[in-house]
C-alpha cells in the first residue's frame, strides 16, 4: 500500500501558496460584464408593479432577465428524482424572503450594473410572514407557500416523514419514567471564504461555458439545463476549484441567471455575490426544532421513543425533504431504541431557504440525541457513558429504517470518549464490545428485534 | 461619475482646500471611507486623502501630548492605558497600522452598531481636538466636538499623562473587531473621569458613574444612567445592561490599585 | 499613478479611489488578492505595501501612488517557493486555499520581522485573516516550522504528486 498512511503532498498545495490555483473569479475572459441582482426588500409580498425599461434604456446595460426571460421557470433542486418544483427562478408574482432575486442586470461594470437594478420600478404589497415553525400549524397561521405551510409531497402526497416501528404504546405503558426534552439549534452560515460566482461564456457554437464554484457540478448540469430548456450537451461546466463551500454550495444559486443573462447580451457575463449577499440569501443550515419523548427504565433502557421533529426549510424545499428523510433515519443516533414513533414535517417560513452543511439532517439530531440521552442518565442518577453503552448499536441491532447493522462502532467511539474525559468504566461497560448482544446486555424488549429477519 | 481627488501635500494646503468642507469627502486611513464605497453605499465627488498632509506626528512636552489626526493607531499601541489598550483592542494589526486616530474620532454611526472606540480613552482623559472648518480654527473638548463634527478637519488631539488610567472591554469570543462595549477611566488629582463607548452612538461620559466613584459596585449600577443602551449587531441591550456596571467597577478597581 | 508591483513599475489607468485591490485584480490581472469581503474583515485581500501587510480592499490606489506592492506572485514561483511557501505545503495548511496567498503574505511579514515560533505569537500576528477550512492548526504549525528551520532550503522544489514529504516539525 503505497498511500494509505503515508504523507502525500495536496495536488493543489503548490498552486495555493504561489497564487497560481484559479478560481472562477480568476478567469479572465474578453468583453465580460458584470451582473447585479435586484433583490426583495420585503420578507413576504405580492409583486404588483415591476418594469425594466428604465434600466434597459441605460447605457452600459447589455441585459435584464426577469421571470418573463425564462424558459422554465420552476425547477427544483429534487425535481430529477421526481420530487415536484417549487421555486421560481426568478420570482414573478410573489416574494417569499428577503433577498429573493426579481430580476438580472448585466452590465458593463459592477457600478453601471447596480445603477440599473436601482432604476427598475418595482412595487409591492406586504402579507403577512412566518418565522416560527412552531406557528406554522395554527388555524390562523400566514400562508406562505403554494403548497400549505408544509410540504406535502413524500412518498408522493404524505404531508409528513414518519416512522413506525415495534409497539410503541406498550413500551410507553411498560416505562419507569418518560423524560421529554426540546432541542433548538439555530440556523448557521457556511460562510466560505470564497462568495457564490459564476462566469458564463456563449461560445460562437452555440453552446454555453459555465465556470462555477458548485459543489455538485452534475446536479446543477442538470438544473441549468431543465430551467433553459436546452440539451446538456450544449452547457459545459468548468468546476471543481472551489473556495469552500461546506454545503452550501450544493445549490444552484448563481449559474442559470447567470447563463441566462449571458445569453440575452450574447456576452460573457460574471455575477460574483457580496459579502453581505452571502451572509443575507445564501441557504444556511436550517434551524430545528425537534421534540423528544422517551419511554425508560429505571436502569436506563430506552424502551421508546415519541419524537416530533419540525424542520424550517425557509421559503422553498430545496433539498429539505432529502436532509429531514437522513434526520428520520438517524433519529435514535448511535442507540438501538425498538419502540419508535416519528413524525417529521418540512415546514415553509419567509427565511431563505436551507441546505446542506456538513452532515445534512443528521447534526442536528445528534445535537439532540447527545443531550437528551445527558438528560436521562442526570434524571435517572445513572453514569452517562453508561447508559450510552447500554443502548449503543451492536452487531444485529436495527436502525430506525429497519437496516440491521453489520459492523457498527458506537461501544468503541463511547469507551473511547469517556477514556478522553477521564472517566472509569464499570468492568461490564468497559469490557464490552460490538459483539451481538446477549446475557445482560440482551433485555427482553431487545429481543423482539432480532427475529425481524428480513426486515 | 468622476471623481475629483485632492491629496495635498502640505497641513496648509489641506486646510485650505478643506474650506468649509461642503461636499467634500475627508479619506484618512481608508478603512471606514473604503467599505462604504466598496458597497456604494456613499457617493462621492470631490475627496481629499490625508496621507502627505503632515498630519502624523506623536509630540510630547511635558505631560502634554499632541497626536496628528493622522497618526496610526499602531503608533498608538505602547501609550498608556485607557489609550495604549484600546488601540490595541481595535481590529487586527493590519488595520491598527492603517486606521489613524483622527478618523476613529471621526468615525460615522453606521446604523449597525457603533464605531470609534478611541472616543471613550479620549473623553476619559479629557482631550481637546483641534480642528478647522467654517469660522476657521476651533479647539473643543471631545464631547463638544463629537455633538458638532460635522463640517469640520481634525488637524491633532491633545491631552496630559494621566496619574492613572484602566479600560476594559467586552471581550467575546468570535467578535475581535468593533467592541460590544467598553469603559474607560482616568484619575487626576481626587477626580476619576470615566466614559463609555458601546452605550450611544457616540462616547459618552459616564458623570453618574464618576460621582460615586468611591464605591465601584455603586458607581456601576450608576452608570446606567448615562447610557442609552440598545439592540444592535454587536450585542442586546439586555446584554450590555448586565455588562456595563461590572466593566466601570473593573476600571475604578483597576486606577484604585494603580494610585 | 504607478505602482512598483513584485519589482516592476507598472503604470496606473484605475480611477484614483479604485481600490487597490479591484486595481491589482482588474487591470493588472494579479489574481492571488482575493475579494472574500472588501469590507476588511476577511484578510484574504492582503498584500505588502512597502513592506508592511495590508488590506487592498481598503487601500485607494491614490494613496498607494509610487509604493512598492508585493503579492504572493512576487515571492517563490513554483520551482523556488519561499520557506513560507514549502512550509504551507509541507504542513498542509492549504485546503482550498483562498486564504493562502494572504496567509502567506502576512506569515512573511512576521517572519521578516522576526517572529518567533511560539504558537500563540503567531495567532495573534495572523488574527486578522480568516480560514474556514484548516481550523487554523496547520497554519500555525506551517508558520512555526517556517521560523525554526532557518536554514530552509529556499530552492528545495516540489516534491512530484508520488513522493512522500518527509514530516517537517508538524506537531
Ligand atoms: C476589520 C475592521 C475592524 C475594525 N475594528 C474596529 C474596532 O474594533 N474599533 C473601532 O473603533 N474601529 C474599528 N474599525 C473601524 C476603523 O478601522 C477605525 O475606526 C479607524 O480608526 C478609522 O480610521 P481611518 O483613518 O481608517 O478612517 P477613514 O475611513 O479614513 O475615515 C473615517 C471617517 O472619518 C472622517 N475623517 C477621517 N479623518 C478625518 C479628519 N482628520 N478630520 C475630519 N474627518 C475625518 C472620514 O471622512 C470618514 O467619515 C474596524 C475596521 C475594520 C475594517
Ligand atoms: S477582501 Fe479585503 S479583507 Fe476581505
Ligand atoms: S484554506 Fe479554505 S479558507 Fe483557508
Amino acid at each position: 500500500m503505497k498511500v494509505v498512511g503515508a504523507r502525500l503532498p495536496r495536488y493543489d498545495g503548490v498552486g495555493h501558496v504561489t497564487g497560481q490555483t484559479q478560481y472562477v473569479d480568476d478567469v479572465r475572459v474578453q468583453g465580460m460584464l458584470w451582473a447585479k441582482a435586484l433583490r426583495s426588500p420585503v420578507h413576504h409580498a405580492k409583486i404588483t408593479h415591476l418594469d425594466t425599461a428604465k434600466a434597459e434604456a441605460m447605457s452600459g446595460v447589455h441585459a435584464v432577465v426577469t421571470w418573463r426571460d425564462v424558459p422554465l421557470l420552476e425547477y427544483g433542486h429534487l425535481s430529477a428524482l421526481g420530487i415536484p418544483a417549487d421555486e421560481p427562478l426568478l420570482a414573478k408574482d410573489t416574494v417569499r424572503y428577503m433577498g429573493q432575486p426579481i430580476a438580472l442586470v448585466a452590465a458593463d461594470d459592477e457600478d453601471t450594473a447596480q445603477a440599473a437594478v436601482n432604476a427598475i420600478e418595482v412595487k409591492f404589497e406586504e402579507l403577512p410572514t412566518l418565522f416560527d415553525v412552531r406557528n406554522a400549524f395554527d388555524e390562523g397561521a400566514p400562508k406562505i407557500h403554494q403548497w400549505g405551510n408544509w410540504y406535502p409531497h413524500f412518498e408522493g402526497d404524505m404531508d409528513r416523514r414518519q416512522i413506525r416501528k415495534g409497539n410503541i404504546e406498550d413500551a410507553f405503558d411498560r416505562a419507569d419514567k418518560i423524560i421529554s426534552g426540546v432541542y433548538r439549534p439555530a440556523a448557521i452560515e457556511h460562510v466560505p471564504l470564497e462568495t457564490q460566482v459564476s462566469l458564463v461564456v456563449p461560445e460562437p457554437d452555440g453552446r454555453l461555458t459555465i465556470y462555477s464554484c458548485t459543489q455538485a457540478l452534475y446536479f446543477s448540469l442538470a438544473v441549468v439545463a431543465a430551467h433553459l430548456e436546452v440539451p446538456m450537451n450544449r452547457i459545459k461546466i468548468v468546476g471543481g476549484t472551489v473556495g469552500g463551500g461546506f454545503g452550501g454550495k450544493v445549490d444552484t444559486a448563481t449559474e442559470t441567471l447567470t447563463a441566462l443573462a449571458a445569453m440575452k447580451a450574447n456576452r460573457p457575463v460574471k455575477w460574483r455575490w457580496t459579502r453581505e449577499e452571502e451572509f443575507l440569501v445564501s441557504s444556511t443550515r436550517a434551524p430545528w426544532h425537534m421534540e423528544i419523548i422517551d419511554a425508560v427504565t429505571e436502569d436506563g433502557w430506552i424502551l421508546g421513543r415519541k419524537m416530533l421533529t419540525l424542520h424550517d426549510s425557509g421559503a422553498y424545499a430545496r433539498f429539505s425533504p432529502y436532509g429531514l428523510t437522513k434526520h428520520s433515519f438517524h433519529h435514535t443516533g448511535a442507540y438501538t431504541i425498538p419502540n419508535l414513533h416519528f413524525d417529521g414535517y418540512v415546514v415553509f417560513t419567509n427565511r431563505t431557504p436551507t441546505t446542506a452543511m456538513r452532515g445534512f439532517g443528521v447534526t442536528s439530531i445528534s445535537f439532540a440525541v447527545e443531550t437528551h440521552l445527558s438528560r436521562i442518565a442526570d434524571e435517572l442518577g445513572l453514569d452517562p457513558y453508561e447508559v450510552r453503552l447500554k443502548n449503543a448499536n451492536r452487531i444485529n441491532d436495527t436502525s430506525p429504517n429497519r437496516i440491521r447493522y453489520t459492523d457498527p462502532s458506537s461501544v468503541e467511539v463511547i469507551q473511547a470518549l469517556s477514556e478522553a474525559a477521564g472517566g472509569e468504566l464499570a468492568p461490564a461497560y468497559a469490557g464490552a464490545t460490538r459483539a451481538p448482544r446477549e446475557g445482560e446486555m440482551l433485555p427482553e424488549h431487545l429481543i423482539g428485534q432480532l427475529k425481524t429477519e428480513g426486515h | 461619475m468622476s471623481v475629483d481627488v485632492l491629496i495635498p501635500e502640505t497641513t496648509d494646503a489641506a486646510v485650505e482646500a478643506f474650506g468649509d468642507g461642503t461636499d467634500i469627502t475627508v479619506i484618512a486611513g481608508g478603512t471606514i471611507v473604503m467599505q462604504l464605497l466598496n458597497y456604494r453605499r456613499i457617493t462621492v465627488s470631490k475627496a481629499m486623502l490625508l496621507n502627505k498632509a503632515g498630519l502624523s506626528y506623536l509630540r510630547q512636552s511635558d505631560s502634554t501630548w499632541t497626536v496628528g489626526a493622522m497618526t496610526p493607531l499602531s503608533d498608538l499601541l505602547g501609550m498608556f492605558s485607557p489609550l495604549g489598550a484600546c488601540a490595541a483592542n481595535v481590529a487586527d494589526h493590519e488595520v491598527q497600522y492603517q486606521a489613524t486616530i483622527g478618523g476613529n474620532l471621526c468615525a460615522p454611526t453606521p446604523p449597525e452598531h457603533p464605531s470609534g472606540d478611541l472616543q471613550g480613552p479620549l473623553i476619559a482623559l479629557g482631550a481637546t481636538v483641534r480642528s478647522v472648518g467654517a469660522g476657521g480654527e476651533r479647539t473643543d473638548g471631545v464631547e463638544e466636538f463629537l455633538a458638532s463634527r460635522a463640517g469640520r478637519l481634525v488637524l491633532d488631539i491633545s491631552f496630559e499623562t494621566p496619574q492613572a488610567g484602566a479600560f476594559a472591554a467586552l471581550d467575546r469570543p468570535h467578535t475581535r473587531h468593533f467592541t460590544a462595549l467598553a469603559v474607560s477611566g482616568v484619575k487626576s488629582g481626587d477626580t476619576v473621569r470615566l466614559a463609555a463607548t458601546g452605550v450611544g452612538p457616540v462616547g459618552v461620559r459616564l458623570l453618574s458613574a464618576e460621582a460615586a466613584a468611591g464605591d465601584p459596585e455603586a458607581a456601576g449600577n450608576a452608570a446606567l444612567a448615562d447610557a442609552v443602551l440598545r439592540d444592535d449587531a454587536l450585542a442586546s441591550a439586555w446584554y450590555r445592561e448586565r455588562t456595563l456596571p461590572s466593566l466601570v467597577a473593573r476600571v475604578l478597581n483597576e486606577i484604585k490599585e494603580a494610585s | 499613478m504607478n505602482i512598483v508591483l513584485n519589482g516592476v513599475t507598472v503604470a496606473i489607468k484605475s480611477p484614483p479611489l479604485a481600490s487597490l485591490l479591484t486595481v491589482l485584480r482588474e487591470e493588472l490581472n494579479v489574481t492571488s488578492t482575493k475579494v472574500g469581503c472588501e469590507q476588511g474583515g476577511c484578510g484574504a485581500c492582503t498584500a505588502l505595501v512597502n513592506g508592511k501587510p495590508q488590506r487592498t480592499c481598503l487601500t485607494p490606489i491614490a494613496a498607494v501612488d509610487g509604493a512598492s506592492v508585493t503579492t504572493v506572485e512576487g515571492l517563490g514561483d513554483s520551482d523556488h517557493l519561499t520557506a513560507v511557501q514549502q512550509s504551507f505545503v509541507n504542513h498542509y495548511a492549504a485546503q482550498c486555499g483562498f486564504c493562502t496567498p494572504a496567509m502567506i503574505i502576512a506569515a512573511t511579514a512576521y517572519l521578516e520581522g522576526n517572529g518567533s515560533s511560539d504558537r500563540e505569537e503567531i495567532e495573534e500576528a495572523l488574527k486578522g485573516h480568516t480560514c474556514r477550512c484548516t481550523g487554523y492548526q496547520k497554519i500555525v504549525s506551517a508558520v512555526a516550522a517556517a521560523v525554526a528551520e532557518t536554514t530552509f532550503d529556499l530552492t528545495v522544489t516540489t516534491p512530484s504528486p508520488n513522493t512522500v514529504i518527509k514530516s517537517g516539525g508538524q506537531t
